[in-house]
Formats: C-alpha cells, sequence, structure tokens
C-alpha cells in the first residue's frame, strides 16, 4: 500500500539525520569546540558558534518532556491512527526531538517516561524514529 | 513616526476571512515544517505541547482553564458583535466539548472569524480634538524568547510576557496593582493563563484558586477580555484586545461597559498582550483613560 502521509523534506543540513534513520541510527550533531549535541542540525553552533563539528549516533534512550494525543485528523491520512500520540522526547544526549510514542495507549504516556527508539520504515528512502516504552 | 512628525495619523489594520475560507488553515498547516511527518499540524499543537509540560510542573489544566473559557463567554453574552453573543456556556459544557488536540477541547481553543478591526493612532495633542475622549498608551514592552517548542527546554513558562510586561510598567510608571483590567491574547485559554502567570497577577500553579469565584467576569474584581475575547467574541489577533481595551476606556462598550454598567470598576488603566509564535514573541501595551 502506498504510504499517504507527509514525509520529510531534505536539505543539506538534514540528509546526514535522515541518512543515519534509514540505517536505524539516531544521528546528531555534537560541537568539537564546547562539546553541545545539537538538534536540529545547523552549520554553526549555538552556543559557541564554531563551524567545527562532528556527527555523533545517540542511544536512543530519553523520556517524554511532553506529549498530546490528536482526536482530530488534520490531514486524512491520520484518520486510521487516532487517537495518536505526538511527543517531544528529550533525548539522553541531550536534544529534543519530536516524535510519536508507539506500542502504548494514549492513557499510559505521561511527562518524564523512559521511552527508548523504534524504527518504522515507512518507505524505501525513509524510516522514521519512534519511540516506545523502555 | 508621530512624534517624530513624520506622519499624523497611523491606522493599524487587521482583517480576514478566516471562517469561511482554508487560509487560516492552510497557513497553520504549512509553517510546521518536518512536524506533519509525525501527524503534528496547526496552531493548538504547540500550545497543547506547552500546556502539557505545565500540566506536569504546575498545578494546572482543565479545572483551571474553565474559569478562562466560561468567564469570557459571559462577556461575550453582553456584546451583541460578539460570534457566541447568544450562545451561553456552563463549566458543564466546557466540559462536555470534544477533546481535539489534548490536553485541549474545543472550547479550549479560539475562534475563526470573517471579519476585521482597526485602530487610529496620533499625538495626544490631535487626539484632544477628535469627537471621542482617546485612550493613551502610557507603556508598552516586547520579548521575544525566540525558542521553537519543539527545541525549548522551558516549555512551562515563563513567557515574554513577563519582562515586556516588566517594560511596559516600568515606562508607564505603576505596578500591576495598578491594572484596572486585562485583554489577553488568548489563541487558547491557557494562554491566558501561563501569560496572567508570567506577568505575576498569580504564582506558578494558582492560576485556579485566583481565577474561581468569577475574578475575570462580569462583576470580578479583574475584569478580563471584556469583548469575549478571542475565544467568543472574534479572531483578530492582537487587534481584538488592542481594540476592546481602548474602546472601554473611552467609553464606547455599551452593556458590557466597565463601570456601574457591569458592577466594574470603571476602569483608569487596561493592560493588553499580544503574542505569537507559540510563545515565541510577546508584545504587553498599557493604556489608560484620555
Ligand atoms: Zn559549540
Amino acid at each position: 500500500m502506498e504510504y499517504n502521509k507527509p514525509l520529510p523534506k531534505l536539505n543539506a543540513d538534514s540528509k546526514p539525520f535522515w541518512s543515519g534513520c534509514r540505517e536505524h541510527e539516531l544521528r546528531f550533531q555534537k560541537c568539537n569546540k564546547c562539546g553541545l549535541i545539537r538538534w536540529p542540525p545547523s552549520i554553526i553552533c549555538p552556543k559557541c558558534h564554531s563551524r567545527d563539528v562532528q556527527w555523533i549516533v545517540a542511544s536512543g534512550r530519553g523520556k517524554v518532556y511532553s506529549f498530546v494525543v490528536y482526536h482530530i485528523a488534520y490531514q486524512p491520512a491520520f484518520k486510521d491512527d487516532l487517537p495518536y500520540t505526538v511527543a517531544i522526547v528529550e533525548l539522553e544526549e541531550g536534544p529534543h526531538l519530536l516524535t510519536n510514542i508507539v506500542n502504548c495507549s494514549p492513557d499510559d504516556v505521561s511527562c518524564d517516561m523512559p521511552v527508548k527508539v523504534m524504527w518504522d520504515d515507512v518507505t524505501e528512502e525513509f524510516s522514521l524514529p519512534k519511540f516506545e516504552p523502555a | 513616526m508621530l512624534d517624530a512628525g513624520l506622519c499624523n495619523y497611523v491606522v493599524i489594520s487587521y482583517g480576514h476571512n478566516a471562517f469561511s475560507s482554508d487560509s487560516m488553515m492552510k497557513m497553520l498547516m504549512d509553517f510546521g515544517g518536518d512536524d506533519g511527518v509525525f501527524g503534528q499540524f496547526g496552531a493548538a499543537s504547540g500550545y497543547a505541547m506547552a500546556a502539557r509540560r505545565a500540566m506536569h510542573t504546575f498545578h494546572t489544566g482543565p479545572e483551571t482553564w474553565k474559569h478562562i473559557a466560561v468567564g469570557e463567554r459571559k462577556w461575550a453574552n453582553l456584546n451583541p458583535r460578539a460570534m457566541m453573543y447568544k450562545r451561553k456556556m456552563t463549566f458543564e459544557d466546557y466540559y462536555n466539548s470534544r477533546p481535539l488536540v489534548e490536553p485541549f477541547r474545543l472550547y479550549d481553543n479560539c475562534l475563526m472569524t470573517d471579519g476585521g478591526r482597526a485602530i487610529v493612532i496620533t499625538t495626544e495633542e490631535r487626539a484632544r480634538d477628535l469627537k471621542h475622549r482617546p485612550a493613551v498608551i502610557m507603556g508598552m514592552g516586547q520579548h521575544n524568547t525566540a525558542t521553537a517548542v519543539n527545541y525549548s527546554t522551558h516549555l512551562a513558562g515563563p513567557t515574554g510576557a513577563k519582562k515586556s510586561g516588566e517594560m511596559a510598567l516600568s515606562m508607564a510608571e505603576i505596578t500591576l496593582d495598578d491594572i484596572d483590567a486585562c485583554e489577553i491574547y488568548d489563541c487558547f485559554t491557557y494562554t491566558v493563563e501561563i501569560n496572567l502567570q508570567s506577568y505575576g497577577f498569580f504564582g506558578p500553579g494558582e492560576g485556579e484558586d485566583w481565577l474561581k469565584g468569577g475574578t475575570i467576569e462580569p462583576g470580578g474584581r479583574m475584569p478580563l477580555n471584556t469583548s469575549g475575547g478571542q475565544l467568543s467574541e472574534a479572531y483578530f489577533m492582537g487587534l481584538t484586545s488592542l481594540s476592546e481595551a481602548a474602546m472601554q476606556l473611552m467609553g464606547r462598550c455599551g452593556d458590557r461597559q466597565l463601570g456601574p454598567e457591569t458592577n466594574t470598576k470603571a476602569p483608569e488603566i487596561i493592560l493588553c498582550s499580544d503574542s505569537g509564535g507559540v510563545s515565541r514573541c510577546h508584545s504587553s501595551f498599557i493604556l489608560r483613560r484620555g
């Protein structure tokens, strides 16, 4: 069946992240000068303005920083998922990542709940990092 | 510009057919970048995310927000121009309204409106000769916390209301105790709570206690969003609040006029706010009776 939900729009900054996802790795930029692990990707460090950067692989563990539960499908493709949970996950390494909480009833999700990454291989090109209870 | 003599009158206007067209929804659906990949759409999403983190951080939630939804509706019921003029709302109606993007229910969300609003600003000297007694700008302040919801590590506030409020109060040379009424940007019920809290009207989690007993309603000690606000009158961005504050100070509000008509204090000073980009930017204005 054809995947009919929105897909990430790639640009030079975000491409390494999504390529990593295809390999089931959460890749983030780490500043070689001040050590900040940052998200979203950018050419300079938002903390120290250094351009010196490397990509690291995150553990995939974190906790729910906040979440919302949709009872309305603003796009028809999400109708069958209702009610579904969108969350901001705070990764162990620091970055906050917008994602879905899956394999868990929306009623059982709470802030600061420990979660771990799982991979939703939605197309040939894209795997989406989603999270489930750890 | 007015003080420098570059112009004599400035019109600030807003108009939109947001209710009868899909342009507002389209705009809201498009500004989320890749958020749609995970089904995150619209303005409610970001504010609901902030509200949920607030519920985890201090005492808040529907039991607090119902006072804002119902209080504003009571003002709208006195305002023939309000979209919700003829529709009453009880706490029970609030709780029974359907969940949209939890923790928000339908009645936590503002309206979409076809219409417009405009205000005219000029110098005090020119205003003296006009037909209506003017409202005078005493102070203003702006603060942009700038961090987007998805990356914010202070999602439970305070918002830019804190610093922009301090700026506006300092410029006006008054304190919060001098404020007689508030016209607060209210895209959602929670927006009102977090901004009142950030201004310092109450401490974190004390909103329910502060609001209960009709504090912001007709007859209350701090009338708020006296046209019905964006929740119950009409959504005209910052002009819903600014125009209502000016009209109240001019004494042009009919059945909802602050003063003896609504068993409230006749206002000398009103605080107004506007915010945008899911609490990324915030403006405060303090107006007084001219
Ligand atoms: Zn750095």
